[in-house]
C-alpha cells in the first residue's frame, strides 16, 4: 500500500499543474494578506493589530482551499482523460487500492498546500503585525489552532476533491461541479436554509479553521467539521468504487 | 498449462454482442497472431483478458489465473493497448518510474527498457512532443517493465512507419526466440503480422473462425501448381498416374492439384516437354483472411475456394 501511494504522490509531482495550483492558491493567500495588512486600521476597515484581526489575517492562509480541491479531481480525472488508468490499473488490478492510496496521496498533497499557505502567512503577517505596532503575542493558541485548522481543511478539501471526481471520472464535469458548488450552490443554500449551513462541506470547513461565522450562524465543532468533511469524501470514494470506478476500461 | 486462455468468453456492450463465445488457447513460447477485422471483438478480448472489462461470462486466464488475482501482474504479463496514453506533461522516464514505484520495481528499471525500445535520448522529454510511434515505442517499455514472459499486444503497429514496423517484427521474433517469452498480438491488417506469428486465432463478428499454425492457414490457400507451355498436356497421363488431378482451364496450362511443383518438374524433364511456366499457386494471404472473415452473405469470388468454406477447423 505504501509503494501505491508513493506512486500517486509521484504522479502529482512530476506535472507542472501542481505548481500552477500552488502558485494560484499561495497568490490568493498573498493578496489576502496583503490587502489586509495594507488597509488595516483604515476607513472602518478593521486592524489587524487586535486578536480578531490577528485571526483574520492568518486565516488568508486557507483562503485557496478550491485550489486543493481541484489537484484531487485532477489526480483521478486526469487519469480518464489521458487514458493513463489503464497503466494504473494494469499496475494495480484491485481498483480500491488505487482509490484508496489517492485518498492517502491527496491528504499528503493537502498538508503539503495547507503548510505552504501557513508559511507565506507568517511571512507576510509577521512583518506586517509588527508594521502596524501589533504585538507578536497576538500570535496565541488561538493562531496555532487555526493554522492546524489550514492545514487540516486543505487535505480535507483535497480528498473531496479526489472523491468527487472518481464519482464523475469526467474532468471538466467535476471541476465545474466543484466550483460550482464551493462559490455558487453552497452560499444559494446556506442564503435559503441557514440551519443546514453547517452540515455542508464549507460550513465544515469554517468549523475546522475554528473562525466564527461571518453570518453570524453557528458551526460544528472543529473535530465535528473535520469529521463531516472526511464523512463526505468516504461516502463519494464509497459509492464512487461501488460504480464509475468499476466500470469496464475500454 | 497455456499461457493464455480464453474459455466461452462473452461480453455485451449494450445491444451489441462483441465476443460471443470465444475460447481459445495460445501455448507458452509461441508468437500468436490475433487477427480480424476492425470490430471483431479483438480488444474487447484483449481487454477482458488483462482484468479492465468484465467478461459477462466465461473466462480468461493467464498461467491458468485471472489478471486481479496474479500478484505481480507487471512480471507476468505486459500488455501493448489501444486507447492508452499518457499524461503530455510527464516525462518518459517519469512515467516508467511511476509504473515501477507501485509495481515494486527498481527505478533502473525505467531507464533500461527506454534503451531497449531506442528512446534512451528523449527519456527527460514530455511526451507532448513525442510522435506516435514514439508513444508506441513508450507504450512497449511500459509492458517490458517487470520483464514479463508474456505479452499482449493490441494492434501495436498502429502510428509505425514501415521502418518502425519492421523494427517491431524483428523485436517481437527476438523477445519469442532469444526471451522465450509468449507473445500474442493482434492485428486487423494480416500482411502486417505473417512474417512475424507462428500461430494464428481469426475472429469476426465477435465469433472464433478459426484457430491454427500459419503454415495451416496458408496452406488451406493452396490452389495447386501451374504450369504452361505449348505441350502440356502430355503430361496429364504421368501426373494423374501419380495420383493428381488435372484441370485445363486454358489452351496450354494445367493446374495440378495434390502434386508438389518438383513432380510437376520431374514429368516434365521426363517427357521432355518444354515448359514457359511452372509455379505453386497460392491464394494471396489477405485473400484467405477476407473469406475467412467476410460477410458470408456476400456474392462469392470470381474463384472460390471450396477449403475455406468449412467453419472452424479442428485444429489443436
Amino acid at each position: 500500500m505504501i509503494r501505491l501511494v508513493k506512486a500517486e504522490l509521484q504522479k502529482v509531482f512530476t506535472t507542472r499543474m501542481v505548481w500552477g495550483m500552488l502558485a494560484l492558491s499561495l497568490g490568493f493567500t498573498a493578496i489576502g494578506l496583503v490587502a489586509l495588512s495594507l488597509l488595516s486600521g483604515m476607513q472602518g476597515a478593521p486592524p489587524i493589530t487586535d486578536p480578531d484581526g490577528v485571526k483574520n489575517l492568518f486565516s488568508q492562509a486557507g483562503v485557496g482551499l478550491v485550489f486543493a480541491f481541484v489537484i484531487g479531481t485532477l489526480l483521478i480525472t486526469g487519469e480518464y482523460r489521458f487514458q493513463t488508468i489503464t497503466h494504473t490499473f494494469l499496475v494495480t488490478p484491485r481498483r480500491q487500492r488505487v482509490v484508496a492510496a489517492k485518498l492517502v496521496a491527496c491528504a499528503g498533497v493537502g498538508l503539503f498546500f495547507g503548510a505552504a499557505g501557513i508559511a507565506l502567512a507568517f511571512a507576510v503577517g509577521v512583518p506586517a503585525l509588527l508594521i502596524k505596532g501589533g504585538s507578536l503575542s497576538l500570535i496565541d493558541g488561538d493562531v496555532v489552532r487555526l493554522c492546524a485548522g489550514v492545514v487540516a481543511a486543505m487535505a480535507l478539501y483535497t480528498i473531496l476533491g479526489l472523491a468527487l471526481g472518481s464519482l464523475l471520472r469526467n474532468q471538466v464535469a467535476a471541476i465545474v461541479v466543484g466550483i460550482g458548488w464551493v462559490y455558487v450552490l453552497e452560499n444559494l443554500l446556506v442564503a435559503l436554509l441557514p440551519s443546514v449551513g453547517k452540515w455542508l462541506p464549507g460550513g465544515a470547513a469554517q468549523a475546522v479553521y475554528g473562525v466564527s461565522s461571518p453570518l453570524g450562524g453557528d458551526y460544528l465543532p472543529a473535530w465535528g467539521g473535520a469529521a463531516l468533511l472526511v464523512g463526505y469524501a468516504l461516502l463519494f470514494a464509497v459509492v464512487a468504487s461501488a460504480t464509475t470506478i468499476r466500470r469496464d476500461i475500454t | 498449462m497455456a499461457a493464455i486462455e480464453i474459455r466461452n468468453l462473452s461480453k455485451s456492450f449494450g445491444a451489441v454482442r462483441a465476443v460471443d463465445d470465444v475460447s481459445f488457447t495460445v501455448e507458452a513460447g509461441t508468437v500468436t497472431g490475433f487477427l480480424g477485422p476492425n470490430g471483431a471483438g479483438k480488444t474487447t478480448t484483449l481487454r477482458s483478458l488483462l482484468g479492465l472489462v468484465t467478461p459477462d461470462s466465461g473466462e480468461a486466464l493467464i498461467n491458468g489465473r485471472g489478471y486481479t488475482d496474479l500478484a505481480a501482474p507487471l512480471s507476468e504479463v505486459g500488455a501493448v493497448l489501444e486507447a492508452t496514453s499518457f499524461h503530455p506533461g510527464r516525462t518518459a522516464r517519469n512515467h516508467l518510474r511511476v509504473l515501477c514505484t507501485a509495481a515494486g520495481l527498481p527505478a533502473a528499471r525505467a531507464d533500461q527498457t527506454l534503451g531497449q525500445v531506442g528512446l534512451a535520448d528523449v527519456a527527460g522529454k514530455r511526451v507532448a512532443g513525442f510522435s506516435l510511434g514514439m508513444r508506441q515505442r513508450l507504450a512497449l517499455a511500459t509492458a517490458l517493465l517487470g520483464e514479463p514472459k508474456i505479452l499482449i499486444l493490441d494492434e501495436p503497429a498502429n502510428g509505425l512507419d514501415p521502418a518502425g514496423i519492421q523494427w517491431l517484427r524483428g523485436f517481437l521474433r527476438f523477445l519469442a526466440d532469444d526471451q522465450g517469452c509468449t507473445v500474442l498480438v493482434s492485428s486487423h491488417v494480416l500482411a502486417e503480422v505473417e512474417q512475424t506469428v507462428d500461430d494464428v486465432v481469426i475472429i469476426a463478428k465477435g465469433r472464433l473462425i478459426r484457430q491454427g499454425t500459419l503454415a495451416e492457414l496458408t496452406s488451406n490457400g493452396d490452389r495447386g501448381v501451374r504450369v504452361s507451355g505449348p505441350e502440356v498436356e502430355r503430361l496429364r497421363p504421368r501426373l494423374e498416374a501419380a495420383g493428381a488431378t488435372v484441370e485445363c482451364p486454358e489452351s496450354g496450362v494445367l493446374l495440378v492439384h495434390g502434386a508438389q511443383p518438383e513432380t510437376v518438374g520431374q514429368a516434365a524433364l521426363d517427357e521432355l516437354v518444354v515448359l514457359s511456366e511452372l509455379v505453386r499457386q497460392r491464394s494471396d494471404l489477405e485473400q484467405v483472411f477476407l473469406e475467412l472473415t467476410g460477410d458470408p452473405a456476400a456474392p462469392p469470388g470470381p474463384d472460390p475456394v471450396p477449403a475455406l468454406t468449412e467453419t472452424p477447423g479442428g485444429t489443436s
